[in-house]
């Protein structure tokens, strides 16, 4: 397996991102591209991503090679990278390291790094296509926003999407508060939309420690989308360069507080 | 989970559960039919999990089901979510989908036992059961591992046991109550459910041909017992003797759920033949299939993670485990914090609180080697953000707890059964190293002796005779004794077989063995009576700590396999044990340095049984008990020692080599005087005296008294019967005690300041009361004792009757006691009863105020009671004719130790002996 990355950047975000729900994963690589699917140890949320071929040039993988890695031992190693290295990844066919290249753009500088794997024995889950009744695409800044507020009220937010807008709410011991939006368009800046496709009305309650948690990974996408229906998880999905994504789903929360 | 653990054949049920995934919610469906708040769920739930059903396994009704199934099997499920609208509508509720939904799946014949079955004695995690056992009826991938289910032939018994235990254990009302909840919920099935009792005679008489033997055995092995209590044994023995949880498959780890249901059962009697018979035929189950996780079993019914010696613990409090469970579970701290104050007990608080937040797509089974690698993983964190991993551990193991059942919103129901077989209370219990199952060490024992007899016997197709159990019980009982170790004993009985067992363990240095201790008595007219016509011997009892001294030299030719890292080095063995043996090495390096100088030279190895008492240089004499528990626990460096030890042995376990437990007490205390010499103030022998004069013992009492020693200690001499025998309370031992013949003179009259709310068994109770003295001069009351002992329940139940009106936010000014937030009661009250209160000494502490002001020379501490006993309220005392705080310093004073010692005794504050009975 051969990737390269032009940017060594999207990688470390990526890591960054989920390295707090996630201590070991695999990357599981082939000829489409590299996927990552993984829970949180308490099983509530699940984080999935697919960095398809195109965002690499080039990629080059000839058969399935899960590669069972540390997030901390990653992380660690990212750092020695510059934002704009150009990263290589490279693995054997059935690895016991993987190899990452960073070549600095401006210089001439090359690192190398061999990380050991782990032998992860993980399920590969399923994940159904859900049709959802709610479909939100907000400006990713806003969505952290949101959460960092309410956090600072109640470790729980309840979301309810209606015709007129999405709410977000939450009550806690020091009182109550909602953030509500409206479809809106900025013609001049796209990113700044909010849009909401509804088919029924929706209202659930999240963790916010969990959404909080996916926040961090606002700098990789300017909007992020939120699908919601009762009953079925949250995703949260963060639309990387070409169609690859990062995408969360948490699990909602039943009933209030006894 | 370690990922070690799992095999790609997990893969496969797992995804199937998908249609957990979003069908988590099924649980609700089981709300509804307790609680209607939560239908709006329920009925969603059942339409999420239709899209989603794999293999067409999905929980709803036959036409969607079959439907599904047509277009689903082996790729990604469809997008479905329309789909289940009408049919919300069409079906009341989703309980009435389930119940079709099983009804449908009984058609699939053997599948269908598995809910039914689970009925009963499940019934909190019943509803989702139903819907694992269908998906694995179709399924048939690893049916056994996951869930109690009827893919093999065993489990057909399972109704019919069940349901003969559900009547036999519950009362009438709950079996009334569970037959029409089942009706609710498979009402096309009840006739079936009930019927297989007698119905599956063919299959049933099949496993019964398998169990039958050991059972009619388990009755054989108490002869002694009581004809009653045989028959109770019998009539249950025979009403179930099938396994509780059906077979998994041969050769895969033990479901954790297997050893839970097998926790439950036990949990749910008091009787201890009863409570024999589950263990031993867990066992034996284990041993049939997976021998190999024989020793992570055992391990976790006795909670431990390894022997004592090996100081292997978890180093988690209940605020860790409080703040893992608010985690895995989605409830804040608060609401935790107020349950246990409420249940007080964090398993059932665990139990109950699955789950408000759902998990993700359901997480693997729990394997009782998987949890025992967990609980070790836990154990073994140290470090930086040690804590957080250790939280992260524990969430873990608890969210992959009640797989099964994880998800409905109201969690298991805990106040049926005490929580049924829920995995996650069992864990956290676990963690909390309290199982409350009333399993004692030693049955888990005899049950592993008597599993392994009837596994090995049955193995040759023989059924093992009464005398072959008995033999196999005894020989594990003094090896264990011998070898207290698991990790030891279990593999080689596992590869000698458990009649060779003798042979391959032996008593060894760097393995602590529990010691022999002595029977009480209350005079020395009752030793008389007991050593008539015998030869015996009488010794100083020292006040001291009880230590076994191991040794082996660097250059002996023997090598023995010490767990102990610490002990371990290039130098051969030298280490410390307490009487639990926890290792005290790090305790008392200072009599690890001079081993040599008492060990005569050529001496290879020994265990030694003797009291570490500290010693007064200057006045070359013991000092008392208090002043030796001023030592530090830990990481003692010799040169900082305060409190100098003297060692003073009486007894010799092991020598060069062979173990010398059998031989009698007076030729190992020849040996004993020939392998070591007396050092003045570092090693002596026990001082001694052979004499059956009731005068001279007499004397020796009060010499013994005198010289600072707790009293006498009387053994047997010659004889069989003169043996060391491990970890026995002997009768060939016994103790008199000062405390027991003069006792503390007079009991004290204190008043009750305040309480602490009780956990466990005094749950919603009092567990310990706050006590002071009074001080007229100042009209204050000084803090002297907390009081937890000496009360039965109906006492406590009167008491806190009685109190609980009258408690006060805050202490009165005039109440003198500790500031420490630690130190404060739960609940004040204001001075009013008086209690009678017996002690067995007093002893000063820091963290009590009585008589303060007048003793010379001590600052900051006041005099407490050792084990105080709660005798009587003294309703006709005012609490200002409460015993005066100059009485108990004068009290104090007149303490043989005290009064005595040049500065007064020191101040041992929460010194504990433990040596100590009630």
């Amino acid at each position: 397996m051969e990737a390269r990355l032009e940017q060594a950047l999207l990688l470390k975000r990526v890591v960054e991102a989920i390295k707090d729900l996630v201590q070991d994963c695999n990357f599981d690589c082939n000829d489409t591209g590299i996927a990552l699917q993984a829970m949180d140890n308490s099983h509530v949320a699940l984080v999935s991503m697919l960095l398809k071929a195109e965002a690499f040039s080039p990629y080059r993988c000839d058969r399935n090679i899960p590669i069972g890695i540390n997030l901390t031992s990653l992380t660690k190693v990212l750092r020695c990278a510059q934002n704009d290295d150009i990263l290589t990844l490279k693995a054997e066919d059935s690895p016991d390291t993987i190899n990452l290249t960073f070549e600095s753009s401006e210089s001439d500088r090359l690192s190398e790094y061999d990380i050991k794997l782990m032998d992860i024995d993980q399920d590969h889950l399923g994940i159904p296509e859900t049709e959802y009744a709610a479909t939100i695409t907000m400006p990713s800044a806003e969505f952290q926003r949101i959460c960092r507020d309410l956090i600072a009220l109640s470790e729980s937010v309840s979301i309810e999407a209606t015709k007129e807008g999405v709410k977000f709410s939450c009550a806690g011991d020091i009182g109550n508060g909602s953030v509500t939006l409206r479809s809106h368009t900025n013609v001049e800046k796209p990113e700044l939309n909010v849009e909401i496709d509804l088919a029924e009305p929706v209202a659930l309650t999240f963790s916010l420690k969990y959404l909080v948690n996916f926040c961090k990974a606002s700098a990789l996408s300017g909007s992020v989308k939120l699908c919601l229906s009762n009953e079925v998880p949250l995703l949260v999905e963060y639309g990387l360069s070409g169609s690859s994504w990062l995408r969360f789903y948490l699990a909602p929360k039943i009933g209030d507080e006894e | 989970m370690p990922p070690k653990q799992a095999t790609l054949g997990y893969v496969r049920p797992a995804q199937t559960r998908l249609g957990k995934f979003f069908g988590k919610r099924d649980p609700p469906v089981q709300q509804k039919l307790a609680l209607s708040p939560r239908k709006r769920h329920a009925q969603l739930n059942a339409s999420g999990e239709i899209g989603e059903g794999k293999d067409g396994v999905i929980d709803d009704e036959g036409k969607q089901r079959s439907d599904v199934a047509s277009d689903t099997s082996p790729s990604k499920k469809r997008p479905h979510s329309p789909a289940p609208a009408p049919k919300r509508t069409a079906d009341k509720g989703s309980g009435s989908i389930k119940a079709e939904e099983s009804g449908e799946d009984g058609l699939h014949d053997e599948s269908d036992e598995g809910p039914i079955a689970k009925r009963p004695k499940r019934t909190p995690t019943a509803s989702s059961d139903i819907d694992d056992a269908a998906s694995e009826g179709s399924e048939d991938v690893k049916p056994a591992m996951r869930r109690p289910n009827g893919t093999t032939p065993l489990s057909k018994n399972k109704p019919a046991k069940v349901k003969a235990k559900a009547l036999e254990r519950k009362p009438k009302l709950k079996v009334k109550e569970e037959s029409e909840e089942e009706s609710d919920a498979v009402p096309n099935k009840e006739g079936k459910g009930s019927s297989p009792a007698t119905n599956d005679s063919p299959a049933e008489s099949e496993s019964e041909m398998i169990d039958e033997e050991p059972d009619s055995e388990d009755e054989g092995i108490k002869p002694e017992a009581a004809e009653k209590a045989r028959e109770t044994v019998q009539t249950l023995l025979e009403s179930k003797s099938k396994d509780p949880y059906p077979d998994w498959k041969p050769g895969e780890p033990v479901p954790y759920a297997a050893l839970c249901t097998t926790f439950a059962l036990i949990e749910s009697t008091t009787k201890r033949l009863i409570i024999l018979s589950h263990c031993s035929l867990f066992l034996r189950q284990v041993l049939r299939l997976t021998p190999e996780d024989l020793l992570p079993t055992v391990l976790l019914m006795i909670n431990k993670l390894a022997a004592d010696y090996a100081g292997v613990e978890l180093g988690i409090g209940e605020s860790l485990i409080m703040k893992a469970i608010g985690e895995s579970t989605g409830r804040s701290l608060a609401v935790i914090k107020a349950d246990q104050n409420e249940i007080g007990d964090l398993g059932l608080v665990a139990a109950k609180s699955r789950s408000n937040q759902p998990t993700m797509f359901k997480p693997k089974a729990l394997t009782v080697r998987g949890v025992r690698d967990g609980l070790m993983a836990i154990a073994t964190t140290q470090g930086n953000g040690a804590q957080t991993r250790k939280i992260a551990g524990i969430k873990k193991l608890l969210s992959a707890a009640d797989a099964h059942s994880a998800g409905k919103g109201k969690g298991v129901d805990i106040t049926k059964d005490k929580g049924g077989a829920s995995e996650s209370k069992f864990i956290v219990r676990t963690l909390e190293g309290k199982m409350r199952l009333g399993l004692a060490d030693r049955t888990v024992l005899v049950a592993l002796a008597q599993a392994m007899v009837v596994h090995e016997i049955s193995k040759e197709g023989k059924v093992p005779t009464t005398e072959q159990l008995e033999r196999g019980e005894t020989i594990l009982k003094t090896v264990y004794s011998e070898l207290p170790s698991y990790e030891v004993i279990v593999p080689a009985m596992l590869e000698h077989g458990i009649f060779n067992l003798e042979e391959h363990c032996k008593l060894q240095p760097g393995v602590p063995l529990k010691p022999m201790l002595a029977k009480p008595t209350k005079a020395i007219t009752e030793v008389l009576d007991r050593f008539e016509n015998k030869n015996f011997t009488c010794e100083y009892k020292y006040d001291g700590e009880r230590s076994q001294i191991h040794f082996v030299s660097p250059d002996s030719q023997h090598q023995y396999l010490s767990s102990v890292p610490s002990v371990k080095s290039e130098k051969g063995i030298s280490a410390i044990f307490s009487r639990n043996s926890e290792d005290l090495s790090k305790k008392y390096p200072d009599i690890l340095a001079k081993l040599d100088h008492w060990v005569k030279d050529g001496t290879k190895s020994f265990v030694l049984d003797c009291e570490t008492v500290g010693w007064d240089l200057v006045e070359k004499k013991v000092l008392p008990f208090q002043q030796l528990m001023t030592r530090k626990r830990k990481d003692v460096k010799v040169e900082d020692v305060k409190v100098k030890v003297c060692v003073f042995a009486f007894d010799l376990l092991f020598l060069n080599g062979e173990p010398t437990v059998k031989k009698s007490l007076r030729e190992r205390r020849e040996m004993m005087k020939q392998t070591f010499e007396e050092v003045e103030g570092e090693f002596g022998f026990a001082k001694c005296m052979n004499t059956s004069d009731l005068d001279e013992i007499q004397t020796f009492l009060d010499e013994s008294v005198k010289a600072s020693c707790e009293g006498l200690m009387v053994k047997m001499l010659d004889g069989e019967e003169s043996g060391y025998e491990p970890s026995k309370r002997s009768r060939n031992w016994l103790k008199v005690k000062k405390d027991y013949l003069s006792g503390l003179g007079d009991s004290l009259d204190l008043v009750v300041l305040g309480a602490y709310y009780g956990k466990g068994k005094r749950t919603s109770l009092y567990g310990a009361f706050l006590l002071s003295a009074y001080n007229p001069t100042t009209e204050t009351y000084e803090t002297i004792c907390n009081l937890g002992t000496g009360f039965t329940d109906p006492v406590l139940q009167h008491l806190h009757a009685l109190l609980s009106p009258s408690a006060i936010p805050s202490p009165p000014s005039y109440y003198s006691h500790s500031p420490v937030p630690a130190h404060q009661p739960d609940v004040w009250f204001p001075p009013k009863h008086v209690w009678e209160v017996k002690a067995a000494d007093l002893t000063l502490s820091p963290r009590y105020r009585a008589a303060e002001g007048y003793l010379d020379g001590v600052e900051g501490k006041g005099v407490s009671l050792r084990f105080p006993r709660f005798l009587r309220e003294r309703e006709d005392k005012k609490p200002e004719d409460a015993t005066r705080v100059r009485d108990v310093a004068e009290m104090y004073r007149r303490q043989e130790g005290v009064s005595k010692g040049k500065d007064g005794g020191g101040g041992g504050g929460g010194g504990v002996d433990d040596d100590f009975e009630y």
